[in-house]
């Protein structure tokens, strides 16, 4: 890449149950921000925000989040897709030149303000899929997390393990809104079908809340924080609409965004060249999916990766040490959550959750049904 | 900085009020084939997409989804972005950055809107929908009828207020309205991919009703369906790909607060004021290498809702001094063949398909520094610099992009 | 065989599900007006650091990002900032009376509410005029207390 940029520091709220107007938690968020890392909204000179008029009910979702995010007067923009867009968008106007300090904030107030799933029959296809009342959230995961055991051969059970490891990892993170610290196959297997094959504790909960992060060229970063974490390659890929045209037992949209992501970062073997990755999943089933394609696992290894631990916190290639997806999913920015939890990693924040000497993390995220859309980020210890 | 031109434009082949004849991405797609026959480039000449509308006006969410197959953006990277009426710019902008940054070389942006698909009137309302409802619970007459009204300002809302203001502190006339309303209306009857086509005269202006004085309908835009697409390169890709090209030389984007319906933070800002196009055009400027807008840019297209707005922009752009854009319109400078053509393409006064309005601002000097404009709005004179210039939220954003015949000298 | 597309168009109907948003907003500011008005009062909150003064008031300032929570009392006289003549309604047709409203900034205040004004013939407004509110005979606690301002 043509400059070096690095994030500077993140910061995170979400929560199952809003209780303080939107507006006023980007307020305390960004705030709180500015105040650790010691600078005002001054010294930000590019904002980018990020959020979806569906789910906050506000035609220009960004118009009343300007000003609590401080960019009264500043140069801003906004991006209406997963958090990880606005993270690379922000990355592309630092790689410019033109930018030296920026924010990225992502949010949502979906869970409390409008039924979740109901964001998603609103991607639908209007004129057809939506009329139809076949195709939903559920409905078309069920059908992906089916295609993935038919083709590999896995079993619920080992969903239900992936799941639970999420909740244990859940339990070591702040910010997670559902957590349980001995969770074990059987009490996912004990939750109900919310959708057969897929258990409620199989499912992300409902969260609100939003996630920023102060991004900055490479000088400018050093000056703002002892450990800066350095963005080293990033990509995105889309496939097609149509369900019914993929292969939903792999994602080829998130293999190539791997490879291009990889390409950047000069990764030939991510199963070795990561150690830590944070992947966006709504579902148990999507982890494996997603993280073969990534190349972080064999295909079809779900079964032998749950049963030998190797996504664990202390295995081969730790999987979202923050609980992803299942212990907390703020639709929009969760790409950003898992930038953010990468940050985490990298800088020795995660406390309990930490994987220990983590130097090159893969932060991933997705949109659309049985996630169309991917994008992947690799952040690293090392400059340059 | 790397320097990243626009190297081909595709509209859909008309912008009106109703395309019943085709869906959202069909209509969509045909602005994406036209750029690739005006570019004679196929879709794996495009490295990524940059995608904008604003979806609650047709009632889809994440529509870029929904069209992925029909934008031809299988297997590309693919952005989304949208920030109200400013969107097209924005999205032009992120296609920039996308190539700016050094990641890519060649990048489509496309912007459309389908008005006729959704319902304008709850799209527009969205905006401000709990805060309008936390108003009425405390007993406020939304529509000020008596005491205090937050949406006062009649069914133009406060673009009247703006316009009153823009008067006052710039000497115009409610004449001068009218006649560059008249002026816009005549320069979109020459293009053939404007909405509104009529020759239309002061006195036809004039012959409409007033819905809130200062402003009458004949100053109002319509709604439209279609879309916009435009494909810009680096300096490399452009020598190997292109016949022609028009420079992108400066960006610039800025906000400020809500500026109108606020009754839930309080307003503070004048809805003529428009700091934020101040500071978006210097940014601009200062990339461009434009030391005096007003005697360096020769041609302006200006985000105007409501035919006041293109007067109040010229002035807010540094383009000429406050107080005198009126003078200019009398003096003919702002007619196709004058000093400083301003919007020859009538405008999104004529135009309004909200999504690719702010798009079509910018892609209207490329064609015309391309020398490319189909229809009979082609400026005469050669032009070397083009300011472009969108608007949008509430009041609050606004985008500038200045164009080059040549790529940028300026610093940053 | 082959298939000739023709030109068949069908519309289906949906729907935006706004009514089912439950939005939360911060109320604290305009709690505070309306509880003033009942006094035939009004009253805003000062940024301590910039000394503007909103009304109603937010519960941070956006020009310092700080919080803010000293309440003022302002006048209910002000200036017009600029004004309209609804003259139509949304669909075109003409009012029977036309409305005069107007942005107002009242003394003391930075911030611009929106206002009707009486009593006036609309082609004398002027921007820059002076204007005072008048209230209701028995105010409730409800933006509608004040019932008119009127050019003074
Ligand atoms: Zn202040």
């Amino acid at each position: 890449m043509q400059r070096d940029i690095a994030i500077v520091a993140q910061a995170q709220v979400m929560t199952d149950s809003l209780d303080i107007p939107r507006e006023r938690m980007l307020f305390d968020l960004v705030k709180g921000l500015f105040d650790k890392v010691g600078i005002t909204r001054h010294d930000i000179d590019g904002f980018v925000l990020n959020s979806n008029d569906f789910e906050v009910g506000h035609t220009i979702a960004n118009v009343f989040e300007d000003t609590p995010c401080g960019a009264y007067m500043k140069d801003e923009t906004h991006v209406e897709a997963d958090g990880m867009w606005a993270a690379q968008y922000t990355t592309m106007r630092l790689l410019s030149g033109n930018y030296d300090t920026a924010l990225v904030v992502g949010n949502s107030s979906g869970a409390s303000t409008f039924r979740p799933y109901l964001v998603m029959d609103y991607q639908l296809n209007p004129t057809y899929d939506r009329q139809l009342g076949i195709l939903n959230e559920l409905s078309t995961a069920a059908l992906q997390a089916r295609a993935y055991m038919a083709k590999y051969g896995a079993e619920e059970d080992d969903f239900n393990e992936i799941a639970a490891r999420l909740l244990r990892n859940a339990a070591l993170n702040p910010y997670a809104v559902r957590s349980k610290a001995d969770a074990t196959a059987g009490d996912v297997l004990a939750s109900d079908y919310l959708y057969e094959p897929l258990r409620q504790l199989a499912c992300y909960p409902f969260t609100d809340g939003a996630c920023a992060m102060i991004l900055a060229s490479g000088k400018r970063a050093k000056e703002l924080t002892d450990k800066p974490v350095w963005i080293k390659g990033m990509g995105n890929s889309v496939d097609t609409y149509y369900v019914g045209e993929r292969d939903l037992a792999t994602s080829k949209s998130a293999r190539m965004a791997g490879e291009r992501a990889y390409k950047l970062a000069g990764i030939s073997n991510p199963a070795k060249q990561i150690d830590v990755a944070e992947v966006s999943a709504k579902f148990a089933y999507q982890e494996p999916i997603i993280s073969e394609a990534l190349g972080l696992f064999k295909e079809g290894s779900a079964g032998k990766v749950a049963s030998k631990g190797l996504a664990d916190l202390g295995g081969s290639m730790p999987v979202c040490p923050s609980g992803g997806g299942l212990g907390a999913y703020v639709f929009t920015a969760n790409g950003l959550v898992r930038v953010a939890e990468c940050v985490r990693q990298l800088k020795g924040e995660a406390g309990e959750a930490q994987v220990s000497g983590a130097k090159t993390a893969l932060a991933h995220s997705q949109d659309g049904f049985c996630a169309q859309h991917n994008g992947v980020m690799v952040l690293s210890t090392e400059e340059g | 900085m790397r320097n990243v031109g626009i190297i081909g434009v595709g509209y859909t082949p008309v912008f009106v009020s109703k395309r019943k004849d085709v869906n959202i991405p069909e209509m969509i797609s045909e602005a994406v084939d036209a750029a690739f026959r005006n570019t004679k480039l196929t879709p794996d000449d495009i490295d990524a997409i940059t995608f904008g509308n604003m979806q609650t006006f047709e009632g889809v969410n994440m529509p870029h989804l929904w069209a992925a197959d029909h934008m031809r953006a299988l297997d590309k990277p693919y952005m989304r972005i949208a920030t109200g009426g400013t969107t097209g710019m924005s999205t032009l902008h992120s296609a920039y950055y996308h190539v700016a940054s050094g990641l890519h070389d060649v990048v489509m942006a496309i912007t459309w809107e389908k008005q006729s698909e959704g319902d304008s009137q709850v799209g527009l309302s969205g905006i401000v929908m709990p805060e309008a409802m936390v108003m009425v619970q405390h007993g406020m007459d939304l529509f000020g009828g008596k005491g205090m009204g937050a949406m006062g300002g009649g069914s133009t809302g406060a673009a009247a207020y703006q316009a009153m203001s823009y008067l006052h502190h710039s000497g115009a006339d409610p004449e001068h309205i009218d006649k560059m309303a008249a002026l816009e209306r005549s320069n979109a009857a020459l293009n053939p991919y404007a909405h509104l086509r009529k020759k239309t005269t002061v006195a036809d202006i004039q012959a409409t009703p007033f819905v809130s004085w200062p402003l009458r309908f004949g100053h109002t835009c319509p709604t439209s369906d279609g879309a916009t697409v435009a494909i810009v390169a680096s300096e490399e890709m452009v020598e190997k790909l292109a016949d022609s090209v028009a420079w992108i030389n400066g960006v610039g984007c800025a906000t400020s607060d809500p500026a109108t319906v606020n009754f839930i933070e309080g307003q503070i800002t004048d809805p003529a004021e428009q700091e934020p196009a101040r500071m978006a055009s210097s940014k601009a400027y200062a990339m461009a290498g434009i030391k005096d807008p007003s005697k360096e840019i020769d041609m302006a297209e200006m985000y105007n809702g409501f035919a006041h707005q293109s007067l109040m922009w010229l002035e807010k752009l540094g383009l000429c001094k406050e107080g005198e854009a009126h003078k200019m319109l009398d003096a003919g400078a702002l007619n196709i063949d004058g000093e400083l053509p301003t919007n020859a393409s009538g405008g999104v006064f004529s135009t309004n398909a909200i999504g690719a309005s702010a798009m079509n601002r910018p892609t209207e000097c490329a064609l015309q520094i391309m020398r490319k404009i189909e229809g009979g709005h082609q400026i005469p004179k050669k032009i070397k610099n083009a300011v472009s210039h969108g608007w949008g939220g509430m009041f609050q954003y606004v985008t500038v992009t200045v164009l080059g015949d040549e790529p940028r000298h300026g610093q940053g | 065989m082959t298939f000739e597309m023709g030109e068949e168009t069908r519309e289906v109907q949906g729907t935006w599900d706004i009514s089912t948003y439950k939005y939360l907003i911060d109320g604290a500011g305009m709690k505070l007006l309306v509880d003033s008005m009942k006094e035939k009062k009004i009253r805003g909150i000062k940024c301590p650091q910039c000394e503007t003064v909103y009304v109603p008031g937010p519960t941070f300032c956006r020009k310092c990002y700080i919080d803010i929570d000293e309440v003022v009392e302002i006048g209910e006289t002000g200036v017009v900032m600029s004004y309209a003549v609804e003259m139509a309604d949304v669909r075109g047709n003409p009012l029977e009376e036309f409305r005069l409203t107007a942005m107002i900034k009242l003394d003391g205040a930075d911030t611009w509410i929106i206002g009707t004004i009486s009593g006036m013939d609309w082609h004398d407004a002027r921007i820059g005029m002076r204007v005072k509110a008048f209230w209701v005979d028995e105010p409730v606690g409800s933006l509608a207390d004040i019932d008119r301002f009127e050019a003074i």
